[in-house]
C-alpha cells in the first residue's frame, strides 16, 4: 500500500540474551493508513510493546533487527524514510517527537520527577520546532488547556507528582500531541487508570485524533476498549499477528481459534451467568517457542500432525479480514478437492 | 524560597534534637563503662605507687559531683557542651578536653572531608561516563581499579606507600608537620607544612572512598537509566549527553547526595588505622588511644559526640542539598 502512513513488513525483532538469541517479534507486517486507529491486541509477552517501540527505535542496545525487516514511515508529501536503516540518533529525532509520538503505560513513571511537567514540555518543542522559549511555553499551556487540566498555566509549573492520575496522562497526552506528530503510539494509555477516566481519556484521544488528523497504534489487552476505539485490530500472539481486520469483523466474526479465546475471556454485562472461558495453559516462554503455528500447544482445535510442523500462511475471509491458523487453509484445500 | 527557608528551619530544628538524643546515648554508654571517672583516677594514681583509700574515692566523686543523679549530671554535661562548647576534663590526665583536642579535631575532620571530596569529586563524573558508556575495555579496567581499591585494606597501601618512599627517596612520610611546626602556633608556613604532609593520608583514606563511591555511582546510575522517563524522553527526541546530564544524571545525584553522610562515617572509622600507621598524632588515633590504652571516658565521650555531631551536621547539609536537588524532598510533609 503506498497511501499508508507506516508501513510494517516481515519485522522480526530478536535479543542478544546470555541465552542466544530470542526471537520476540516474528514476520509482522501491518500498515496505518493516515487518520486510522489500529488496535494491537495481546498479552503481556506477545511482543505488541516491542513492536510498537521498534517504530521509534526504542528497544534496548541488545536488539536485532532481521534483515528484510522493513518500517517505512511515509508522511504525504515528504520523503519516505526507512526507519530501520537510520543510524544515527541525531537522525533519529525524526521519529521520535517528530512525525511519531508515544505515550506510556504508566504517566507517573514517564515524566522525570525532578522536572517540572511545563519544562519537559518545552523542551521537547525547542528541538522540533522553531518556537523561541515563550512561544513554546505558550503553545504548551494552551495544550494544557486543550486536553481539559485546569488552571494550566499554573499546573505548567509544577511537577508531575503534584498531579492525579487521570491528570498525569492528559498532560503526556498535551506533550505527545504538541508537537503536531503523524502517528500516536499509546502503550496501554488507560490501564493503569480507574475506569470512569479511562472512558474520559478514551475520549479525549479520539477528540483529538479527528482535530489533528493524526493515526494512532492502540496497544492494549483489553479488546473491550479495543470496540470503543480503533478502525481495526490485530491480534498478536508470541510476536506474530494471528488475526487482523476491522473492529467489526474480528469482534462479531472472530476467527482465530486465539481471538475467541480472548473474547470468551471478557466479563458479559448482560449475561452475569455467563461462564467465563479461560484459554488454558500458559504463553509459553520466548525462550522455547512452539514449532509450526505458536499457538498450537494451547489450541482447543489443534490439529494434530498439521499444527505442530507448519507455520500458518494468512487466509482472507472478507474485505481486509486475515487469518493464521490451518483450520482455513485446511477448510481451503478440502473445498478445492 | 520561603518553602525552602522553612524547610531548613524544619530540618534545623530536627538536627539539634538529633544531636540531643546523641548526647543522652553517649552519655550513657560512657557511664556503663565500670567504673567511675573517680576510681579510675585514684587507680591510675596507684599505679604511679601512692595508696588510696575508700575514703578518698568517695571524696574525688563529690568533688567531680559524680554523686548526683544521673538525668542531672546529663543536663550539666549537655549544658555545658552546647552552650559553651565545654566537654570538662580528662579522666586521667586531668586537663581540659578542649585543650587536650585543640585543633586535632578539626584537623582530623579536614582530613577526612577532604578524602571525601575528593572521593565524590572523581566517582560522580567518572561513574557516570562509565555508565552511560559502551566501550567495553574502559568498563573493564574501572571495574579492575574500583575492585582493586574495595579490596586493598588501607594500613596495607599507607604500608607499602611509606616503604616506597623511604627506601627510594629516603623520607618516611610520616607525621602531619616537620617537628620546627609541630608546637608553632599556626602560620602560612605552617599551613603549608602541613599540606605537604596532608596529602598522603587524604590520599589513602580517599583511595578505598573514592573506589566505594565509584560502585555507588555507577549502581545509581544503571538504575535511573533503565527507568522509564529516561525512555519517555528518548522518544521525544533527546538523545546523547543532554540526556544523559539532564535526566538520568540529574535524577541520580539525590541518592549519590543521601550517601555522602554515610560515607563520611566510614572515612572516620578508618582515620585511626591509617592515622597509627602513618603516627599522625594529631588526629584520629587519640580516640583509639582514650578508649583502649586508658579508658578515658570523659575524653572518648567527646571524641564520639564529635564525631556524630559532624556527621548530624553532614546530613542536616546533604538534606539541604536533597531539598534543592529534589522537588519531592522540599515539598515533602516535614518541609511543610
Amino acid at each position: 500500500m503506498s497511501d499508508a502512513l507506516i508501513s510494517v513488513r516481515d519485522l522480526t525483532i530478536r535479543f542478544r540474551t546470555d541465552e542466544g538469541l530470542i526471537t520476540a517479534v516474528e514476520k509482522v507486517s501491518f500498515d496505518i493508513a493516515p487518520g486510522e486507529i489500529l488496535g494491537l491486541v495481546g498479552e503481556s509477552g506477545s511482543g505488541k510493546s516491542v513492536t510498537a517501540k521498534s517504530l521509534m527505535r526504542l528497544n534496548g542496545e541488545n536488539t536485532v533487527y532481521d534483515p528484510e525487516s522493513r518500517i517505512t514511515l511515509n508522511v504525504p508529501g515528504e520523503t519516505p524514510l526507512e526507519v530501520l536503516s537510520l543510524r544515527r540518533e541525531r537522525d533519529m529525532i525524526a521519529i521520535r517527537g517528530g512525525a511519531i509520538s508515544m505515550i506510556f503505560q504508566e504517566p507517573m513513571a514517564s515524566f522525570a520527577p525532578a522536572i517540572t511537567v511545563g519544562r519537559q514540555m518545552v523542551e521537547q518543542l525547542l528541538i522540533h520546532t522553531s518556537l523561541t522559549e515563550a512561544e513554546a511555553r505558550e503553545l504548551s499551556i494552551e495544550m494544557l488547556a486543550r486536553v481539559g487540566i485546569p488552571e494550566p498555566a499554573r499546573r505548567f509549573d509544577q511537577y508531575a507528582f503534584e498531579f492525579s492520575g487521570g491528570m498525569r496522562q492528559r498532560a503526556m497526552i498535551a506533550m505527545a500531541l504538541s508537537t503536531r506528530p503523524r502517528l500516536l503510539i499509546a502503550d496501554e494509555p488507560t490501564t493503569a487508570l480507574d475506569v470512569t477516566i479511562q472512558a474520559q481519556v478514551i475520549d479525549l484521544m479520539k477528540d483529538l485524533v479527528a482535530e489533528f488528523g493524526m493515526a494512532i497504534l492502540f496497544i492494549t489487552h483489553d479488546l473491550g476498549v479495543i470496540a470503543q476505539t480503533a478502525d481495526r485490530v490485530a491480534v498478536m500472539y508470541l510476536g506474530r499477528i494471528v488475526e487482523t481486520g476491522s473492529v467489526r469483523q474480528v469482534i462479531r466474526a472472530p476467527a482465530h481459534p486465539y481471538t475467541r479465546g480472548l473474547l470468551d475471556a471478557l466479563p458479559k454485562l448482560d449475561d452475569l451467568d455467563a461462564e467465563l472461558t479461560p484459554i488454558p495453559g500458559d504463553i509459553p516462554s520466548p525462550l522455547n517457542r512452539p514449532s509450526g503455528c505458536v499457538f498450537h500447544t494451547r489450541c482447543p482445535q489443534m490439529i494434530a500432525g498439521v499444527c505442530e510442523g507448519r507455520v500458518p500462511g494468512y487466509t482472507r475471509l472478507g474485505d481486509g479480514h486475515d487469518v493464521a491458523c490451518h483450520l482455513y487453509t485446511e477448510q481451503a484445500m478440502e473445498a478445492a478437492r | 524560597m520561603l518553602q525552602f527557608a522553612q524547610f531548613a528551619v524544619v530540618r534545623f530544628a530536627m538536627a539539634l534534637f538529633t544531636l540531643l538524643m546523641v548526647s543522652l546515648i553517649v552519655f550513657t554508654l560512657m557511664e556503663l563503662v565500670p567504673g567511675t571517672c573517680a576510681e579510675r583516677y585514684l587507680a591510675f594514681k596507684n599505679t604511679q605507687g601512692s595508696g588510696i583509700s575508700v575514703e578518698d574515692i568517695e571524696a574525688e566523686k563529690r568533688r567531680l559531683g559524680l554523686d548526683r543523679p544521673f538525668l542531672v549530671r546529663w543536663a550539666s554535661w549537655v549544658g555545658n557542651v552546647f552552650l559553651r562548647g565545654e566537654f570538662g576534663d580528662s579522666c586521667i590526665l586531668r586537663v581540659n578536653i578542649n585543650d587536650l583536642l585543640g585543633d586535632k579535631f578539626l584537623i582530623s575532620l579536614g582530613i577526612c572531608l577532604t578524602a571525601l571530596a575528593l572521593a565524590y569529586a572523581i566517582a560522580v563524573p567518572v561513574g557516570i561516563i562509565s555508565a552511560s558508556s559502551r566501550n567495553p575495555w574502559l568498563n573493564e579496567s574501572l571495574r579492575f581499579v574500583s575492585y582493586f581499591g574495595l579490596a586493598m585494606p588501607n594500613f596495607l597501601l599507607a604500608l607499602m606507600i611509606m616503604l616506597a618512599s623511604t627506601v627510594w627517596f629516603g623520607e618516611s612520610l610520616t607525621g602531619l608537620f616537620s617537628n620546627e611546626y609541630r608546637d608553632a602556633p599556626w602560620s602560612v608556613d605552617k599551613f603549608l607544612n602541613f599540606l605537604a604532609h596532608a596529602w598522603l593520608p587524604v590520599f589513602i583514606l580517599g583511595w578505598s572512598a573514592t573506589a566505594f563511591a565509584l560502585q555507588t555511582v555507577r549502581a545509581l546510575m544503571l538504575d535511573e537509566q533503565s527507568k522509564l522517563y529516561v525512555t519517555a524522553a528518548r522518544a521525544r527526541g533527546l538523545y546523547g549527553r543532554r540526556l544523559l546530564w539532564r535526566y538520568p544524571a540529574r535524577h541520580a545525584l539525590g541518592p549519590i547526595v543521601n550517601s555522602l553522610g554515610f560515607d563520611l562515617n566510614r572515612v572516620f572509622n578508618e582515620l585511626p588505622i591509617v592515622a597509627s600507621i602513618l603516627t599522625l598524632t594529631e588526629a584520629g588515633s587519640l580516640l583509639l588511644e582514650s578508649l583502649a590504652r586508658s579508658n578515658d571516658q570523659q575524653l572518648a565521650g567527646a571524641i564520639i559526640f564529635l564525631l556524630t555531631a559532624s556527621i548530624v551536621a553532614v546530613n542536616f547539609f546533604t538534606d539541604l542539598a536533597l531539598a534543592l536537588l529534589d522537588p519531592r524532598v522540599r515539598k515533602s510533609v516535614i518541609g511543610g
